[in-house]
């Protein structure tokens, strides 16, 4: 426990921009949702459903702590200090991180409450049925493992692809774009897509009952969640692509546009499914907000991903940059 | 072939090279010895152009890295370090994605053979995260030896081979050395490999180079019974 701290101070001490940075884009995604119109009725109609929204704290708690509990124990299996006669922390740190989660739900519910999104005693009946649903996932969640292997780094999620016919006469720069996609499956868990595949089929049954509410929201959350995962991976992976390529003399377009092709594919491919089914329940309304919002996302998802590759490219030296600047601590 | 001319580099405030020269011809393999710490990634990775040097100039094949990077490029084979290598992706893939970058419009023949004799091809559709080091880096080297480089760099890259991989990569890089296809710069710490295959060895010490043995003295080293290079090395160090 006392080693996971450290790392997370270390690392805060060596990417401070970084970490800041995302503090900030989280605080303008809270301001963002408190301000959209849908989040008053949305706390209301949680508030009034006490079963459901218990049943979906507990779900998600119950979730997050599973994939935590696989994390952890990866981490453990692999860390320096895996060979130290020392007992676990595992059940401390799963119960710190689900403590962490609720505690950001309370605030968020807080702001809501301090903006007039919702009334005070409304408030207060949320908060205790998310928590008491967030304690009985955590419960749940906790003696339950994923599919992972102990020490696994997740490869066993990810599909090898089948090679190309004429990879040995005709090399071509497309399977690069194959890592990122890897990665964002890493992220996201294949299990996660299927589940993806029948809440989005659940759509089209209708909005009107709670139940059919929650299996839409459901299903906006997991396509939201694959959709990150994939900007994510490649907004990680380029550092290391550009590093492995830079000593090739490759062209930073070249690298762009090989690393990031397939991604932008299958972003494209999940919006355009969700967008499909959407269609199913208001046809008007699907094409007339889904639309432009599903283009801005690729958009920005790609520009994103772009900017995260130039910049990858030039502390690595890709091409002909000039830069270059690798932070190594080894030396010899 | 490579030309290296008073390079000082270094990370952030940590200066690691001060003033380092160094030439290789083609046909010539040299070896770069030093302790751990003194600067033998660091001008490998000046040579590969992913690290600045802060002063100096470097030109492969008489094309100056700072201002002409993909011509220099080009003519360079670097065997990256292992973990370097994407663990996503497969070593097919790796190969054919290494060429395509370096735009070749195939892989070599001789570079697949080497493959073979690696017995690497069974491993070929796996993801490079699940290889051993020794896999891992017969795939750095195979990598650096795509599109017939002029000047091949490798650093350790006789770590964690197998003695018959080992065997197999001394004998290709001394045909090819031989064959005068290319020059080899080898930083290690194998001093066998440094005894029988060099032409020539630097030794680097705190950024600099403080000694240099030429393929007369190498010899000489060789026949002399109960010393050696690794004597010479323990002297020259001694003396700084």
């Amino acid at each position: 426990m006392a080693a996971a701290l450290l790392q997370w101070r270390n690392a805060y001490r060596l990417g401070r921009a970084r970490a800041l940075g995302i503090a900030a884009l989280c605080a303008v995604l809270v301001v963002g949702v408190l301000l959209a119109a849908p989040v008053g009725p949305a706390l209301r109609w949680l508030a009034g459903s006490p079963l459901a929204t218990f049943a979906i704290s507990a779900c998600l708690f119950g979730l997050s702590t599973v994939r935590r509990h696989d994390r952890i124990r990866s981490d453990a299996a692999t860390s320096w200090l895996a060979a130290l006669p020392v007992r676990s922390s595992l059940n401390l740190r799963l119960a710190s991180g689900a403590a962490a989660r609720l505690l950001a739900a309370l605030v968020f519910l807080g702001l809501a409450c301090a903006v007039g999104r919702v009334a005070m005693p409304l408030a207060l009946r949320l908060a205790l049925v998310t928590a008491g649903g967030a304690l009985a996932g955590t419960l749940a969640g906790s003696p339950l493992r994923g599919g992972a292997a102990t020490g696994s780094p997740g490869w066993h999620y990810a599909s090898v692809r089948r090679p190309r016919r004429y990879w040995a006469t005709a090399p071509s720069l497309i399977p690069l774009s194959y890592w990122p996609v890897a990665q964002g499956r890493i992220f996201s868990r294949p299990s996660t897509s299927r589940v993806v595949l029948f809440a989005l089929l659940a759509i089209p049954a209708g909005r009107r009952d709670p139940g059919e509410v929650a299996i839409a929201v459901a299903a906006g959350c997991i396509t939201a969640f694959t959709l990150l995962s994939l900007s994510t991976a490649a907004v990680r992976v380029a550092g290391n692509a550009a590093r492995w390529l830079a000593p090739s003399g490759v062209r930073l377009r070249a690298f762009i546009i090989a690393f990031l092709w397939q991604v932008a594919l299958k972003q494209v491919a999940v919006l355009a499914v969700t967008l499909f089914l959407a269609c199913a329940i208001d046809y008007q309304g699907a094409l007339r907000v889904g639309l432009p919002l599903a283009a801005a996302y690729v958009a920005i998802s790609c520009a994103a991903a772009s900017v995260a590759c130039v910049w990858a490219c030039r502390r690595a030296g890709l091409g002909a940059g000039r830069r270059g600047g690798l932070r190594e601590d080894r030396l010899s | 072939m490579l030309l290296v001319r008073s390079v000082h580099a270094g990370y952030d405030k940590l200066a690691v090279l001060s003033g380092v020269d160094l030439e290789i011809s083609r046909g010539e393999w040299l070896a770069l010895l030093g302790p751990n710490g003194s600067g033998k990634t660091t001008l490998l990775h000046c040579i590969a152009g992913m690290l600045v040097p802060s002063a100096g100039g470097i030109s492969i094949c008489g094309h100056p890295l700072r201002t002409d990077a993909l011509a220099a490029k080009r003519r360079l084979g670097f065997g990256c370090a292992p973990e370097h290598l994407p663990g996503l992706l497969t070593g097919r893939q790796c190969l054919e994605v290494y060429a395509a970058a370096k735009s070749l419009s195939a892989i070599d023949a001789d570079v697949l053979e080497l493959a073979e004799q690696f017995a690497f091809t069974d491993v070929l559709d796996r993801f490079v995260g699940s290889y051993s080091l020794g896999a891992r880096q017969k795939l750095a080297v195979l990598l650096a030896l795509l599109g017939e480089p002029a000047l091949v760099v490798l650093d350790e890259a006789f770590n964690g081979l197998d003695p018959a991989g080992a065997l197999v990569l001394k004998k290709h890089l001394q045909a090819r050395v031989s064959a005068e296809r290319c020059g080899v710069l080898l930083a290690t710490h194998a001093l066998d490999v440094v005894e029988r295959h060099s032409d020539r060895a630097v030794l680097l010490l705190g950024g600099r180079i403080a000694r240099q043995w030429s393929r007369e003295e190498l010899t000489a080293l060789r026949a002399m019974p109960g010393e050696g290079l690794e004597s010479a090395l323990a002297a020259a160090s001694a003396g700084q």
